[in-house]
């Protein structure tokens, strides 16, 4: 390979876009050219200066977004008794889908979603107008925000707050709506649900959804015990290109011993020649004694060399 | 739509860095939304065609900034809005002078870079590099093939290099 040519596949190298023919050809040609070693680790410290400038909304910005556009939906909202279009599929699929997620069905199932987190609880037992006579508190599974508080001279108060109510459900893995509402919970901000819809998932990775989810946690997870789960998924797809490259990726980027020891065992897995490239350039990087030896015992038990020449 | 709603705010605070157009970028798409849900015929899936509406209210207003050369540098924190330039110079504050002074070029630069790139090109770099999206899910939104994405990116990151220079 010319150092023209790898120059077009560094920036895709970076972010694990290439395919692992390429990829190995490339990082054959990085194992002999200082120069282009060199370009490489640019391209690194260019992403690493681009991951400072990420922003992340506040929890008050993506509340305020929420309240408007309820705001906004509210003023166009007409009669539930006049709905029509749109308006009616939607209506219709809020109904439904509080009668029962098992119940949902596509194409309905999958409007319910989307009606679901806003819409349920706002047009359930709300006069039009979106004005309540409530004369009771909120009861104890609805989680309220107080926006605004207006009493007036007759004693009586006018309180507007926003509502997150929490529903149970329970279904059959297999249910389309379960699984949405697990890959729903895969980007939940608490880890321990993300890591239980992870291990609840792992068995579906079949679907291209779950699968995707599962890369995307391997990838992108901050917690550990939830990057090891979506290995622990991907066992099954070990042969399939895009889970392999994801992989590879991972060996040489993620920060925890153990899930690189878990990506070390599934990749041998299925031998190709990209992923002797990968192990033997992990040696040259790894710190960790564990990681290192496992690696160490793979490559030996496939007959290649542990360093480059 | 809590399960996306997070990440399209994210998206448009990121590509716009400003949290008012990013406020308009997430209303305007969960009502456009709201209001088609009828014509979503389900041969892709939501995430793609909800990201299709909001890169294509990005794309309008990314267009429009080409046109009018100016971009906020307030954004939306914990603590209210701040501008994004004097809060990295106090972040900055106690570390080492010239490590702070290289930074604040770096980012400047940084800035630059992202600037001189087409709106396309933006939007591409910025759903792979933050949003990790795949290249093929990138191409499906944009309704382009998935060698148009990489080509767009590599154009990205090539004139970002570029411009970058010595920097990194």
């Amino acid at each position: 390979m010319t150092c023209d040519a790898a120059a077009k596949l560094i920036p895709l190298y970076g972010y694990g876009d290439l395919p692992p023919d390429e990829e190995d050809r490339l990082e054959q040609h990085l194992d002999e050219c200082a120069g282009c070693a060199r370009e490489v680790r640019r391209q690194r410290s260019l992403a690493a200066a681009l991951d400072e400038r990420s922003l992340q909304p506040s929890a008050a910005l993506l509340e305020d977004c929420r309240a408007e556009l309820m705001a906004a939906v509210r003023q166009g909202e007409p009669r539930a008794g006049r709905a029509h279009g749109s308006w009616a599929l939607l209506w219709q699929a809020v109904n439904e889908s509080l009668t029962g997620l098992g119940r949902v069905r596509q194409p309905v199932g999958a409007v319910a979603l989307v009606a679901i987190g806003f819409f349920a609880s706002h047009f359930a037992g709300i006069v039009p107008g979106g004005v309540s006579t409530l004369s009771m508190a909120p009861s104890d599974n609805v989680f309220s925000t107080v926006r605004s508080v207006d009493p007036d001279s007759a004693g009586h108060v006018r309180i507007a707050f926003d509502e997150t109510r929490r529903r149970v459900v329970s279904g059959n893995m297999d249910d389309q709506a379960i699984q949405r509402l697990l890959l729903a919970a895969t980007r939940e901000d608490n880890a321990s649900v993300r890591v239980e819809s992870v291990d609840a998932l792992k068995n579906h990775a079949a679907s291209s959804e779950v699968r995707d989810a599962l890369l995307n946690a391997l990838s992108h997870d901050p917690n550990a015990g939830v990057r090891l789960k979506a290995v622990e998924g991907l066992k099954a797809l070990a042969g399939d290109p895009d889970v392999r490259r994801t992989l590879a990726q991972s060996l040489l980027t993620d920060d925890n011993p153990a899930v690189r020891m878990q990506v070390v065992d599934l990749l041998v897995t299925h031998r190709d020649d990209a992923v002797v490239g990968v192990l033997q350039g992990l040696m040259q990087r790894e710190d960790n004694t564990y990681v290192r030896l496992k690696c160490e015992q793979a490559l030996k038990e496939m007959n290649a060399s542990i360093g480059t020449f | 739509m809590r399960t996306y709603d997070r990440s399209v705010l994210r998206l448009a605070l990121n590509l716009l860095r400003s949290p008012e157009d990013a406020r308009d970028v997430y209303q305007e798409a969960f009502l456009r939304v709201y209001r088609n849900l009828h014509t979503f015929r389900f041969d892709c899936s939501f995430q793609t065609w909800l990201y299709r509406i909001v890169t294509n209210i990005c794309l309008d207003l990314l267009r429009k900034r080409k046109v009018r050369k100016e971009e906020s540098t307030v954004v939306e924190t914990s603590e209210g809005p701040v501008d994004r330039i004097e809060s990295f110079e106090e972040d900055s504050a106690h570390s080492d002078p010239e490590r702070t002074m290289w930074n604040r070029e770096l980012q400047g630069k940084i800035e630059k870079a992202l600037e001189e790139l087409t709106p396309r090109e933006r939007l591409v770099f910025e759903m792979r590099h933050y949003q990790g999206m795949r290249l093929r899910n990138i191409g499906e939104i944009l309704g382009t093939s998935e060698e148009a994405a990489k080509n767009c990116l590599f154009r990205a990151t090539r004139k970002m290099r570029a411009e970058l220079g010595d920097f990194v």
